[in-house]
């Protein structure tokens, strides 16, 4: 028996909303039908802010 | 100079600035780890810091030749991105001096 491994995508997209949400991001807006370079954009920018968030911490430590 | 300046339909450059995103992302995040730690290697965060640094500048380099609110998009990733070097910068001057004065008192 072969067993299917697909994320399923109500899955995928909790956890897009999820990342969008900590970027203050509205995703409903982000993100019309079938444009995943606007998925990748998002994702970008949530990964910029990451980095914002870390190196900061990083910055205030003395 | 025309042919230049009418962006392509469908193929606009938001895709390269998100590769140079992506592989900024890879190398800072790298750094970061490191950094985070006491007892990291920083000379080794350092070199991950430099190669960050180049490809966020690559990324900010890019002119956008998109539309719309797919320009937007992308010009906010590279507000994002012009944000990070600065704090990447300072954060690489800061190591640099700190194994610098290392170096010395030894």
């Amino acid at each position: 028996s072969t067993t299917t491994l697909t994320t399923p995508q109500n899955q995928v997209e909790s956890l897009m909303h999820e990342m969008a949400d900590e970027a203050g991001l509205d995703l409903n807006m982000e993100l019309p039908q079938g444009q995943t370079g606007s998925v990748g954009t998002s994702v970008a920018s949530a990964e910029q802010d990451e980095l914002s968030s870390r190196l900061a911490k990083l910055r205030d430590q003395v | 100079m025309s042919t230049k300046t009418s962006p392509s339909k469908g193929k606009d450059n938001a895709e390269v600035i998100k590769n140079y995103h992506k592989q900024a992302f890879e190398y800072i995040s790298k750094a970061l780890r490191i950094d985070e730690k006491d007892t990291g290697e920083k000379e080794e965060a350092v070199q991950w810091y430099k190669r960050g640094i180049s490809e966020l500048e690559k990324g900010i380099a890019v002119e956008i030749n998109a539309q719309g609110e797919q320009y937007e998009r992308a010009k906010r990733l590279q507000d994002k991105m012009v944000n990070n070097l600065a704090m990447a910068k300072d954060r690489l001057v800061l190591l640099e001096t700190t194994l610098a004065s290392k170096q010395k008192n030894v």
